[in-house]
């Protein structure tokens, strides 16, 4: 017994009372009793105080609910899952069949022959055969939707670490998905550079990660570049695929070529496509391309052959060689030189009219269209989409808020700092993309690089759902239920896609909505990460 | 106080008697088991979580692993008894899940005061507030804190069950019991004063 004063503390009055101590103590404590008027005080206090909480704990306000009435049965429907995992698979159709699938005939007409869009869109032949255990996009998008019904299953059962286990998951399922590729192909880490000899021949595919990297021997299969500088003299069978600086390829290319990168020289023959987006572009009179020429680009001159479409966003295109179909083309300016030889028709929109060369020869007269600044408000197209994308982003935030009902809050909750939300989407919207690419060229990072992007992208459409909601509890309230919230989302939605119609500041109001909600998403993600990582320490 | 909240009385024998049909599978007996003891665990879920929704789904859940663990129920001890651990256990796990902040309280009696506290102070807060305000006084209470009240006056749980329900020492049960207390007085205090507060301003205006 701890004593002061010679009167007995209050916890052990209440040991006493509820009969916790031991005899020895017991005896003391009634001795004192006896004697002590403030003690004696003190233990009425608290025996009254413990018997009003039992009669207020205890008192049966509450009936109750109707729900509850009738007892559960085993093997009872999870109704909440069943309507999140339809609406997954709802959106995932919706998905392919309103977008994806359109984009991908559209890119089809244009020559991208590869079957999948992830495929067509990062990798391309046999350095990425780990995809092509997908049989489509589909597929990939319903493994994904169980996955995540499975690992929101499981996480009953993580009492801790869930949050880091469900990124940790995804990141390890992203590696082992990616694996099967590196393990495919010759990789070569340049220090600082690389050089395949003339007359060396690589088997496989290549991948090569340097600061600068010079082809020079034939490749058999795909040359992937990862180098600030890449020069291409030998023969690649396969495609290239290159991110760099500065790529020059001179030797002959019998597949595709895909670039992303400062400025492509391009003095060969491709057989198949080339793709690039890029700061400048030259294709000289030595060059060919068999297939289409698909570019988003700076300054582009084509003073080469090309066979097929061109489909070009060019801030200043040249053309001075032999174009032998159809050209479409987006840009600041185009200049059609004397030896510029166009077969197909020539579509191009742009500030500037269309300089032509008297000399140049045209299948027929360029098609010349002057942009229309931001939307068209009087085409009823235009709302309808508007509808539609409401329509998305509230089945998007329906089925997070079913999912994960939890971390909705939390993350609706975290929307009403404003200031650090802020803050933290202003830091993470800049930050995370760049910390992306540096793990994608680090090319051990690659899978964990693009998932890291590809979640971004989703957080970045996330944030119309939190701060929608947030909006939502503004003009409603924040009533209980799932009922209460699906309607805050509903109206929030509506009120940020209006908002972001409005002419001129339309745009800033979409940009300060992404930064505040994925800043509310940074900050609710610490929350709960935070105290599982101190608890592991 | 009697811990067998349930909807009426029934013997030590016919308890047992539906326990055992209950596990033979008789459905009949299982929405009979269900119907005497939900109202009892729902208000327990009522007073430890935050919402009524929350209450609501965990009453079911509790119900759903009642069915799944019959068999280990040990029929020595009070049916009840056993129930409200279950319920306890079920409830200290979903706070334990959403809880963000760390619960730092520790087994130090430091952090109690030594004074005695003012008797008549309680005792004026007992006259002045319902038990419908000290139920809201409860939901202001750090889950720990809240937890251990209703496990000891609505549960009417021993110590060595809420020390093993907790995850705390025995020893440490009085502590947490006590400070509770001292909070939910905190909590009750500070709506006197808003209420009174209130009260001033709506008489001066």
């Amino acid at each position: 017994m701890n004593r002061l004063d010679d009167h007995f503390d209050e916890v052990t009055g209440l040991l006493y009372l509820e009969h916790q101590l031991d005899p020895e103590h017991t005896r003391a404590v009634s001795e004192h009793l006896a004697s002590c008027a403030a003690c004696s005080g003190l233990l009425r206090a608290l025996e009254s105080e413990s018997l009003w909480l039992r009669e207020s704990l205890t008192a049966e306000e509450e009936s109750i609910p109707a729900r509850l009435i009738a007892a559960p049965e085993r093997g009872t429907i999870q109704w909440g899952w069943v309507a999140a995992f339809g609406l997954a698979v709802g959106g995932a159709y919706t998905l392919w069949s309103g977008i994806v699938e359109p984009w991908v005939a559209r890119a089809q007409q244009a020559g991208f022959t590869q079957g999948y869009l992830l495929t067509m869109l990062f990798f391309s032949g046999a350095s990425w055969k780990g995809w092509d255990a997908m049989r489509s996009l589909t597929e990939f998008l319903a493994l994904a939707t169980l996955g995540t019904v499975a690992i929101w299953f499981l996480r009953k059962h993580w009492q801790r670490f869930t949050t880091i286990a469900f990124v940790m998951g995804a990141l390890v399922l992203s590696a082992l998905a990616f694996a099967p590729s590196a393990a495919a192909a010759d990789i070569e880490h340049g220090n600082p550079s690389y050089t395949l000899p003339a007359g060396h021949e690589v088997k496989t595919d290549l991948i090569v990660a340097a600061d600068r990297a010079r082809i020079d021997g034939d490749v058999d299969g795909d040359l992937i570049s990862f180098s600030s500088s890449l020069t291409v003299n030998g023969h690649v069978k396969g495609d290239i695929l290159a991110f760099g600086a500065e790529i020059r390829v001179n030797g002959p290319v019998d597949g595709n070529v895909r670039v992303w990168g400062q400025s492509l020289t391009l003095g060969s023959a491709v057989a198949k496509n080339v793709m690039a987006w890029i700061g400048a572009a030259e294709f000289d009179e030595k060059s060919t391309v068999g297939g289409t020429l698909t570019m988003l680009s700076g300054a582009a001159e084509l003073n080469g052959k090309i066979a097929g479409d061109v489909l070009a966003y060019v801030g200043d295109l040249s053309i001075g060689g032999s174009l032998g179909h159809d050209v479409i083309v987006r840009g600041g300016r185009l200049t059609v030189g004397p030896n510029a030889e166009i077969v197909g028709q020539t579509k191009y929109t742009g500030d500037r009219e269309p300089e032509v060369s008297p000399g140049a020869k045209l299948g027929s007269a360029i098609q010349y269209t002057v942009p229309k600044r931001g939307p068209d408000y009087t085409r009823a197209n235009y709302y309808l989409h508007r509808v539609f994308f409401w329509g998305a982003s509230f089945v998007f935030g329906l089925v997070l808020l079913l999912v994960a009902p939890g971390f909705f809050a939390d993350t609706e909750q975290a929307s009403k700092k404003i200031g650090p939300a802020m803050g933290f989407g202003v830091l993470f919207l800049f930050a995370t993309p760049i910390a992306a690419l540096i793990a994608c060229i680090t090319i051990v990072g690659l899978g964990i690089g693009i998932s890291a992007l590809f979640l971004y992208l989703i957080a970045i459409y996330s944030a119309q759902v939190f701060v929608g909601s947030w909006l939502g509890e503004q003009l409603l309230g924040s009533g209980v239920g799932i009922g209460a919230a699906v309607g805050r989302l509903a109206l929030g939605l509506a009120i940020v896609r209006l908002l972001t119609m409005v002419p001129f500041a339309g745009p800033w109001i979409h940009f300060v909505v992404i930064i505040w909600g994925l800043g509310a998403l940074v900050l609710a993600l610490h929350k709960r990460m935070g105290p599982q990582v101190a608890a592991a320490a | 106080m009697d811990r067998h909240q349930t909807t009426g009385a029934m013997s030590e024998a016919e308890l047992a008697q539906l326990l055992s049909q209950v596990r033979a599978g008789d459905p009949d007996a299982w929405g009979e088991l269900y119907r005497r003891y939900a109202p009892a665990i729902f208000r327990f879920c009522r007073r430890v979580l935050p919402t009524r929704e929350d209450s609501e789904d965990a009453t079911t859940e509790v119900f759903m692993k009642v069915r799944q663990k019959l068999g280990t129920y040990d029929s020595s001890r009070p049916f009840t008894a056993w129930l409200y651990k279950v319920a306890s256990n079920h409830c200290w796990d979903t706070l334990r899940r959403r809880r963000i902040r760390q619960d730092l309280e520790t087994g130090d009696l430091d952090t109690l005061p030594l004074e005695h506290p003012d008797p008549s102070q309680i005792e004026r807060l007992q006259a002045e507030h319902t038990g419908k305000e000290v139920r809201g006084g409860l939901a202001k209470l750090p889950d720990r804190a809240r937890m251990a009240l209703v496990l000891r006056y609505y549960a009417d749980m021993s110590y060595d069950e809420i020390a093993d329900t907790l995850g705390v020492r025995r020893a440490f049960v009085g502590v947490l019991l006590l400070r509770a207390r001292h909070q939910l007085r905190d909590a009750l205090s500070g709506t006197a004063a808003a209420g009174a507060q209130k009260a001033s301003a709506g008489g001066k205006s």
